[in-house]
């Protein structure tokens, strides 16, 4: 005799499948960078618990499938001090430790390896995914967050409602440039041919830079070094069964202040305008419904972009819908 | 403390198209060169190359100066009046003295022509010291022909050569040979081997197959001098672009006996 | 002339140094490196002993303090042209011994090859006076013992990081000027007498050697990035350049900009021929250069062992390692003849 409520099942991290009485957990890896310690607890878990297996997620984290739903709050109390460590260590409060996650709408915030390994990234992308956490969880909006240290973006940022995208200011000294042209080359081969040869000396076109800082790696004098670092925010990417589409620019050039308190403000804009009639709204609908001059006056509140942040006027949402008379 | 590479002006006192591209300079100047040796032409803004002298009198110097940049771009925009600016001259020249009393046969191709200028029209003029003198050129097209009129005089008094390439519809009438100077090699007489001096300049692959050629006429390879074309940006060994092994071509060069020439690899 | 001077008093002495001098030493520069988050160790000039990065190896050689990377030689106008203006002061490099070892390479080219002496070389060299770190123990790469540059007689300072003071030995003016920062201690300067990386420079090569397929292999590998002669403290290449200014096209500079043989264009004239366009070939043509044909022209080899080549290398190319190819070949080559 089970009796169990799926709603409150699902907003503990856990979900329905299609083996009846059997559920699976979501674990949250923020910034999908895990101490090995875990491995311990997610392990007996799907050995004791499930089916021996794990599935890790295109969000990094990991679902442990075959749970009978009766143990849930037994294995609720061996993740504590999963929780603890992962989510409580970094700022999020989370009142009953024992009680499991507090809240699954909100998506694991998924990130690139950054800094910590890549030569690429311009920052530390699972300390600014562990920030946006902290700002984010618990909560059950449905928003999908993905942090990456460059513009390659692979962690695809453009896939995300929410994607930042780590920039750096280039910054140039002419008398060190031995004129090589590795710098205007490569823009050119790999990112957008923001750098130019005038007078045996690199120009750089700042509307076309996309702050990938290519051109600092390339440079064998370091003339090119790295100034102060900035992010882009791309917005409202989604797959989905309606019209689905890759996320466009609506700033960059701005700080992590700026990041952090855009996506704050996004929550609010959320509350203030989901249909409660709906079982859920994702966040790209609603944007949908309000039109993007109402997202932008919301989510800019109170938001410094300072001295070289740019925000987009105007959005040109492409995607497509299933048209299936088109065929 | 003398800067060396302060360059200074040099009037030019007239200016003799060869062809489309490339003109001949006459600049007043008192500077003492040797056949062979070239000078650093610039123009301030504009750029600094290596330019060989093809030939020089009491009081003036002449470069042949074809157009394929932006410096000689410009210069070849110069008339008489002008002025450009030059340093030098740098290098070692042609070794003058080694070929008096003997039979020599210079083999030029393209603007190689113009390094080996001096020496031509001064035997031809009767001031060398030559047993006889030979001259094989190789152009691309007809066009391309340098000193038409000198070697026109040239053919009065020496054994003149000419071959180009090919012959394409904008040259003017060739009853000449086509076919690349190595064939003349081949062909031109050598009366006494030993005797015999050879001078080569032209693109590194013509002096290449050009001087196995004269080997195989007999031509021992201490008889035989190239000269060097390189990328310079000092002519005074410091700039460190002409270097090949320890060798530096605007120092020890441009031209090189054979026997040191064929052990250079760049 | 031995002194000990603790590191606040050493501060003052170089405030008074900075009357005369202009002091240059290797900094670090956080978050300056080429990846984020990473610092940049290279020279600067500074204004306090706080700002000497004694522990670390700089990215860049001290050679572009007197050999800059982009040096003008003449600005003119429409009529006249003139010559950048020299500093009054002297200049103080805090280098290694190795470096110190680099710049007699770099006389040789500008102050003797050709038998003319580069002016603006000469003008800024002459001013230079060497204080030299001592190094502790090798830094990674480096193989100074073996290039005999570990060693240094020539130095105007010796310096030894002694706790939070510095041992000094200072030689001529300076040893009046030191004395009155510190007491009065023996300092004799201890050199690395053993690196991790050894080479054995071969002492002739062959022609075959430079015809190797060893070349070949470095032609896949290699780049052409020019991370290793841009810093190498001997490299002396340059290229000129002429430029008329953006906002005033009537006037303009002639200047040089240092030039790597490892990078296109090198040996490119116009009309578009070239030499050495195989990397392969430009890798021997530089290895060449260091430990054989500088050798034969000037009696020494080039090459004074930093290591730098190597640290910079984004390809992980060892120049050390070829070296020993190159000998181990070499030795062959000999040994079949």
């Amino acid at each position: 005799m089970l009796d169990i409520n799926t709603k409150k099942l699902i907003k503990n991290a856990y979900r329905v499948t299609k083996d009846r009485g059997f559920t699976a957990l979501r674990v949250r890896v923020p910034g999908g960078s895990l101490d090995v310690r875990y491995f311990d607890i997610i392990k007996r878990i799907a050995e004791e618990y499930g089916s021996g297996r794990v599935h890790i997620t295109t969000r990094q984290g990991f679902e442990i499938p075959g749970i009978p739903m009766v143990k849930i709050a037994e294995i609720n109390e061996i993740m504590a001090p999963l929780l603890a460590g992962m989510e409580s260590a970094i700022g999020v409060e989370i009142n009953d430790l024992n009680g499991g996650y507090p809240a699954a709408g909100t998506r694991n915030v998924s990130a690139c390896i950054g800094n910590s390994v890549c030569p690429f990234a311009n920052f530390n992308t699972t300390e600014l995914a562990r920030k946006i956490e902290k700002v984010i969880y618990p909560n059950d909006f449905h928003v999908k967050i993905a942090v990456t240290g460059c513009p390659n973006d692979c962690i695809k940022a453009h896939m995300q409602d929410i994607g930042v995208i780590g920039m750096v200011l280039p910054e140039y000294d002419p008398d060190r440039c031995i004129g090589c042209e590795a710098c205007m080359k490569n823009c050119r081969k790999v990112a957008s041919g923001a750098l130019s040869m005038v007078n045996y000396k690199v120009k750089r076109d700042h509307q076309r830079c996309l702050g990938c800082g290519e051109c600092i790696l390339k440079c064998p004098a370091s003339a090119w070094t790295r100034g102060d670092r900035y992010y882009r925010l791309v917005i409202m990417g989604r797959t989905g069964k309606k019209n689905p589409r890759i996320a466009r620019t609506f700033m960059e050039w701005v700080g992590e202040d700026a990041v952090l308190k855009v996506i704050a403000n996004m929550y609010a804009y959320i509350d203030k305008y989901i249909d409660r009639t709906l079982p859920k709204e994702h966040v790209g609908y609603i944007v949908d419904r309000t039109g993007l001059p109402v997202f932008c006056r919301e989510v800019l509140l109170d938001v410094d972009t300072g001295s070289m942040g740019k925000v987009a006027g105007f959005i040109p949402f492409g995607g497509y819908v299933y048209e299936r008379s088109s065929y | 403390m003398n800067n060396a590479y302060l360059p200074f002006k040099a009037a030019i006192t007239g200016v003799m198209p060869q062809t489309a591209s490339d003109y001949t300079y006459r600049l007043a100047t008192d500077l003492d060169v040797r056949p062979g040796q070239f000078m650093e032409v610039s123009i301030p803004g504009v750029g600094e190359a290596p330019i060989s002298v093809s030939d020089f009198g009491s009081g003036w110097i002449e470069m042949t100066i074809r157009n394929v940049g932006r410096l000689t771009g410009v210069i070849h925009e110069l008339k008489p009046g002008g002025h450009f600016f030059i340093r030098g001259p740098y290098g070692h020249g042609f070794p003058l003295e080694e070929f008096t009393g003997r039979d020599l046969i210079i083999a030029a191709g393209g603007t190689g022509l113009a390094p080996v200028k001096s020496i031509l029209s001064r035997h031809c003029s009767g001031q060398g010291r030559l047993k006889s003198l030979t001259l094989l050129a190789g152009f691309k097209t007809p066009s391309d022909m340098l000193f038409k009129d000198e070697i026109s005089a040239w053919r009065e008094k020496i054994d003149v050569q000419i071959t180009v390439d090919k012959i394409d519809e904008n040259s003017s009438p060739w009853d000449g040979s086509t076919g690349l100077i190595t064939g003349l090699i081949t062909k031109v007489p050598v009366q006494n081997p030993g005797n015999t001096r050879v001078i080569i300049v032209g693109p590194p692959v013509m002096m290449k197959f050009s001087a196995l050629e004269f080997l195989k006429r007999d031509i021992a390879r201490e008889n035989i001098w190239v000269s060097f074309e390189r990328k310079m940006c000092c002519g005074l060994g410091k700039c460190g672009h002409c270097k090949i092994d320890d060798t530096y071509v605007c120092l020890e060069g441009p031209v090189f006996n054979y026997t040191r020439a064929e052990e250079l690899i760049d | 002339m031995g002194v000990y001077i603790k590191n606040n008093s050493f501060d003052q002495l170089l405030t008074e140094l900075s009357r005369d001098y202009i002091i240059t030493a290797p900094v670090k520069l956080p978050g300056k490196g080429a990846f984020s988050d990473t610092p940049l160790v290279t020279y600067r000039e500074i204004r306090g002993a706080g700002e000497i990065e004694f522990n670390e190896k700089s990215r860049f050689s001290p050679k572009e303090i007197i050999y800059p990377i982009t040096q003008t030689l003449f600005y003119f106008t429409e009529n006249e042209y003139s010559r950048p203006a020299v500093p009054d002061q002297g200049i103080i490099i805090f280098c290694r011994a190795c470096d110190v070892h680099a710049f007699r390479r770099l006389d040789e080219i500008f102050l003797r090859n050709g038998g003319c002496e580069d002016i603006y070389f000469a003008e800024l060299r002459k001013k230079v006076k060497f204080f030299v770190m001592e190094c502790r123990e090798s830094f990674e790469n480096c193989f100074c013992v073996s290039m005999g540059t570990n060693r240094l007689e020539d130095y105007d300072v010796m310096l030894r990081v002694s706790g939070d003071a510095q041992e000094c030995d200072a030689r001529g003016d300076f040893a009046g000027i030191f004395t009155g920062y510190g007491e009065a201690v023996e300092m004799i300067p201890r050199f690395v007498e053993e690196n991790h990386t050894k080479v054995t420079v071969p002492e002739n090569i062959d022609r075959q050697v430079f015809k190797h397929p060893l070349w070949e292999e470095y032609s896949s590998r290699c780049i052409a990035c020019g991370h290793c002669t841009v810093s190498c403290p001997t490299c002396t290449c340059f290229t000129m350049q002429d430029i008329f200014y953006e906002d005033n096209p009537k006037c303009g500079e002639r200047r040089r900009v240092w030039a790597s043989c490892m990078i296109d264009g090198f040996t490119s004239m116009v009309g578009g021929h070239g030499f050495r366009n195989e990397k392969g070939d430009r890798m021997r043509f530089k290895v060449m250069h260091k430990i054989y044909d500088f050798r034969k022209r000037f009696g020494y080899n080039m090459c004074v062992g930093c290591g730098r080549c190597d640290d910079v290398c984004p390809e992980y190319i060892s120049f050390a390692n070829c070296i020993n190819r190159v000998n181990t070949i070499a030795s062959g080559v000999s040994a079949h003849e």
